[in-house]
């Protein structure tokens, strides 16, 4: 009882502090930010997406220990998970008596179509809605569908762990390399005056990066899962 | 009504749904029927970010919530139903002809029907032609629960699993009457090793 009424009190209270911290709040709200964006955002980096304008090149040092969170996920799950790095992926033949054969073939129809459309999206992620982060998903899925469609297929988790980590310091390496051509860590590596379709190699190399060290993370994370059989 | 007020009223239509579905996730007690209701609970939720003018997200969310998570869940859920049970004893204890008849089966389908399990059991020439010293192994790093196999010398059918396994206790609880069979629990490996 006593104990309720002080978390009743504690919640009280914290709600009186966030009441009171919002009071002012329409100081807070303005325009700057999205009117330089917009005036700015193109000419700047070259992306048409500002959202990509911001992840790759305003705030790449945030993105940077995005990419970095999605890794540490990987070595805790691979952890948990109990199994060693070295061992090839567990049998899933046992698992044929069980998918329906309908599954299979229209797996087998849509998978080309998922990779596809996963490419698109991390290369277009500077013209269009998308990027690196949710390409690579659409390209993880699409590889989950392949443990449907073959079921005797092994995987080398460690050379995948691998070629992730790769990725990661690649991503560091293109990152850092604006520090010999602009003086400055994180930016675009194209002079400030150069053109908008010349900057934008610099969006497309990063967003393929970021794909595939996202798709081959979520990859490392299904067979950590399916690998759990027990 | 113009468009405005229209996506307006769309958009508190789709929370309203948002709340009936997670009341429906929290209270359903299908475990298929939840992943269902998880993968629209977040494409309601994309299309809410999409009314918002964040399509980035709202791409985002459709690949993990309603896509990835989902096919997580399915093979997590669909390799916890199952018990998986490899025969090596090859005899009249479990199949008797082609029908699965033996007193084991009896056995093990009492088990399966206490837990509501799914049998699933094999003779994969694959796995049976393994080494009877790679036992342990096999029930640790593959997903076979249960290995049954014949001792030759004394004659004693022997069921071995994993000691930390509850099934394995409930197993070795019903074969108690029985003379013939012995239960076998291998150690685990340490956690992380």
């Amino acid at each position: 009882m006593v104990k309720q009424a002080l978390l009743l009190v504690l919640l009280g209270g914290i709600f009186a502090v966030f009441y009171l911290v919002t009071e002012d709040l329409s100081e807070l709200y303005n325009n700057f930010g999205k009117t330089y964006f917009q005036l700015n955002g193109l000419l700047e980096t070259g992306s048409r997406n500002l959202v990509t304008a911001i992840y790759l090149d305003y705030r790449l040092f945030d993105s940077f220990f995005e990419a970095g969170i999605l890794l540490v996920a990987v070595a805790g799950i691979i952890w948990i998970s109990k199994h060693d790095l070295n061992e090839k992926n567990a049998q899933f033949m046992l698992d044929r008596y069980k998918t329906p054969d309908l599954f299979i073939t229209f797996s087998r129809i849509v998978y080309p179509m998922m990779l596809v459309f996963g490419f698109y999206v991390i290369i277009n992620g500077h013209l269009s809605p998308g990027g690196g982060f949710q390409g690579g998903a659409i390209v993880a899925t699409a590889i989950l569908i392949l443990y449907y469609i073959d079921h005797d297929r092994e995987t080398n988790i460690k050379q995948i762990v691998t070629i992730e980590k790769l990725v990661f310091f690649l991503i560091v390496l293109v990152a850092s390399l604006s520090l010999l051509t602009r003086g400055e860590f994180f930016t675009n590596f194209m002079p400030l005056d150069s053109s908008v379709a010349s900057k934008a190699i610099y969006l497309v190399i990063l967003n393929i990066l970021i794909g595939f060290k996202v798709a081959l993370g979520l990859w490392t994370i299904f067979t950590a899962f399916l690998r759990e059989g027990r | 009504m113009d468009g405005a007020t229209m996506i307006e009223w769309t958009a508190y239509a789709l929370q309203g749904i948002l709340i009936l579905l997670a009341i429906a996730i929290v209270l359903h007690k299908n475990n298929g029927t939840i992943i269902i209701l998880i993968a629209s609970f977040s494409l309601v939720t994309a299309s809410l970010y999409i009314i918002n003018n964040a399509p980035d997200v709202a791409i985002a969310e459709i690949a993990i919530g309603s896509a990835i998570i989902p096919l997580i869940y399915v093979i997590s859920i669909s390799r916890q139903r199952e018990f998986i049970v490899l025969d090596r004893a090859m005899d009249e204890f479990i199949f008797i002809g082609d029908e699965l008849a033996g007193i084991g089966y009896v056995l093990l389908h009492r088990l399966a029907e206490y837990y509501h399990l799914e049998l699933n059991i094999t003779n994969d020439p694959g796995l049976c032609s393994l080494d009877e010293a790679m036992d342990r192994m096999l029930c640790e790093k593959t997903n076979v629960d249960l290995i049954v196999a014949k001792d030759e010398e004394t004659g004693k059918y022997v069921f071995k699993g994993k000691r930390s396994s509850t099934l394995m206790k409930k197993l070795q609880q019903m074969t108690q009457p029985f003379d013939n069979i012995e239960v076998i629990l291998f150690k685990d490996s340490e956690f992380g090793g």
